[in-house]
């Protein structure tokens, strides 16, 4: 369970990038945060693993304030809260397997880590998780040499490999064209429902916001302007979220009107 | 229409007209003193024998002393080992100092701008100054020269490593901080993984250069081929001295192919 209460953040150069956000998601929830650019959707989600830091409020994340976190206790902190990016942030030059493991090194000492010394269940973990994302066969390919859904597919196995209890994703599909993107969603989808992970998603796609979502939390210039189950959830509400009738720019597209993706 | 379409009219650069001309007159006046002051000084007498002391030395470098081969290589071989020696001080020595000398790996500007002007201070020791220090500090010979070119090239390429190190994706530190990688981790497997082969691509880079500025290091009795160069010159052994010449041009060919050649795998 993630609590937030009262919790702002001002930027030291004075923008404010969260206005007194007092929320809360519980355990398995799958939650798509939804707004324009700068609505302060980046900087809610990375608050929770503090790659940046709230300056006012509490932030608790399974009972603890995770504000106060420091070296080592947020280090472990950060073991529990994977985090997916828009550009998948794989290390190019490196195998497809080695980015997965580095899922361990939170849980892995110094020393194994840096001689590659890998227990074999972290090796059965990865290599598993990769097999969930169908990616198996691209063990010992360079990051490099895969398209971007695949990157961030392997991206997903790596968050999968550190066993976190919280999946952030930083608008994952953002890069990437529309079928591509509804398999991304689909993979953490089944990820959230099969292994219980609480999910909270960055979108500024509404039919995709919509189609995966449990709930949708939208925001705008840093603060919470919607928050309810997808049910609740029309056109109406997103015009009053972007504060602007939609666009097409708005929405990714179905699956079916795109040719899929050759791999 | 189209006939009455101007292009919107010039500003007016008579300022900088003026400028130019001025800079000009006085790079022509520079000019002319220096070239005036070199002539009055030139021996034009020594032109007249250039010929003739040209033909008495040239055909001889190109008629080599191929009996003197096992000592030319042995010498030349030791000028490689200096310079590998050097270089591979310098590849490992400049690897923290590229890091402290990185504006993104380092917090503190005040703590990271002493980096940069440590390998600055190191790069403006000429290598003869600093050979002459070392021969005179640990004895004439090859450990002399090895030192020199460690220290010499160790300036360069922890500048270069820093550079490397300001190019990687930063975004990949940050998904290892964001999945709980403590900053030895971080180290391992996001940075070194993108800096490595440009570090190692860069090191035989200045091994290349290396060898070159090893040949000439013998000249203050820092070991290699260019001790033998100075008492073959001194002796006018010609034939020795084309022979050395040679075989030193010959070396430099084969290791710079070989390197340029193992330098596009790399990178």
């Amino acid at each position: 369970m993630i609590t937030f209460k009262d919790v702002s953040l001002v930027y030291p150069n004075g923008t404010q990038g969260l206005k007194d956000i007092n929320v809360t998601i519980n355990k398995g929830e799958f939650v798509v945060i939804v707004g324009l650019s700068g609505a302060g959707k980046s900087t809610f989600i990375r608050s929770i693993n503090r790659m940046v830091t709230p300056t006012s409020g509490q932030l608790l994340v399974e009972d603890e304030d995770i504000l106060k976190l420091e070296g080592k206790s947020l280090r472990k902190l950060r073991t529990k809260v994977g985090m997916i990016f828009q550009n998948y942030n794989l290390v190019n030059r490196s195998s497809v397997i080695k980015n997965t493991i580095s899922g361990r090194l939170g849980h892995t000492g110094t020393l194994r880590s840096i001689f590659n010394l890998y227990s074999k269940e972290d090796k059965m973990k990865a290599y598993d998780n990769l097999k969930r994302v169908n990616m198996e066969e691209k063990v010992y390919s360079r990051a490099d040499e895969l398209s971007g859904g695949q990157q961030q597919r392997v991206s997903i196995a790596r968050v999968l490999t550190q066993d976190p209890s919280i999946i952030l994703a930083d608008e994952p599909v953002a890069s990437l064209d529309p079928p591509t993107s509804h398999q991304v969603m689909s993979y953490l989808r089944r990820v959230n429902k099969e292994d219980n992970i609480t999910t909270i998603v960055n979108l500024h796609f509404i039919d995709m916001a919509m189609e995966y979502a449990d709930r949708i939390i939208g925001m705008r210039d840093g603060e919470i302007v919607f928050d309810g189950p997808v049910s609740e959830v029309s056109d109406k509400t997103f015009e009053q979220i972007y504060n602007r009738p939609i666009r097409d720019e708005d929405l990714r597209g179905s699956e079916e009107n795109e040719t899929s993706e050759q791999e | 229409m189209a006939n009455d379409f101007r292009l919107p009219p010039k500003p007016n650069r008579t300022r900088k007209r003026v400028r130019n001309i001025i800079i000009a007159l006085v790079l022509a006046v520079i000019y002319f003193w220096a070239f005036s002051g070199v002539i009055k000084k030139i021996d034009w007498s020594f032109f007249g024998e250039m010929g003739e002391k040209f033909g008495k030395v040239i055909p001889r470098l190109f008629d080599p002393a191929w009996e003197e081969f096992e000592k030319v290589f042995d010498l030349i071989l030791e000028t490689i080992f200096i310079a590998y020696g050097g270089t591979l001080i310098a590849a490992v020595l400049a690897v923290p100092f590229g890091f402290w000398a990185a504006r993104n790996m380092v917090k503190s500007p005040i703590w990271n701008t002493l980096g940069k002007w440590f390998l600055i201070l190191d790069r403006t020791f000429p290598e003869l100054i600093l050979a002459i220090l070392f021969v005179i500090s640990v004895g004439p010979g090859a450990f002399a020269g090895m030192l020199t070119i460690g220290l010499t090239a160790f300036g360069m390429l922890g500048k270069l490593y820093a550079e490397v190190i300001e190019s990687i994706d930063m975004k990949v530190v940050e998904a290892m901080e964001a999945n709980g990688a403590n900053k030895i981790q971080i180290l391992f497997y996001a940075i070194f993984p993108q800096v490595l082969p440009e570090f190692l691509s860069f090191a035989l880079y200045r091994f290349e250069i290396d060898i070159r500025a090893s040949t000439v290091l013998g000249l203050v009795g820092a070991g290699g081929i260019g001790t033998l160069i100075v008492i073959t010159a001194a002796n006018r052994n010609w034939e020795q001295l084309g022979l050395i010449i040679i075989s030193i041009v010959v070396v430099v060919m084969i290791i710079d192919f070989i390197s340029s050649k193992i330098r596009k795998r790399l990178v």
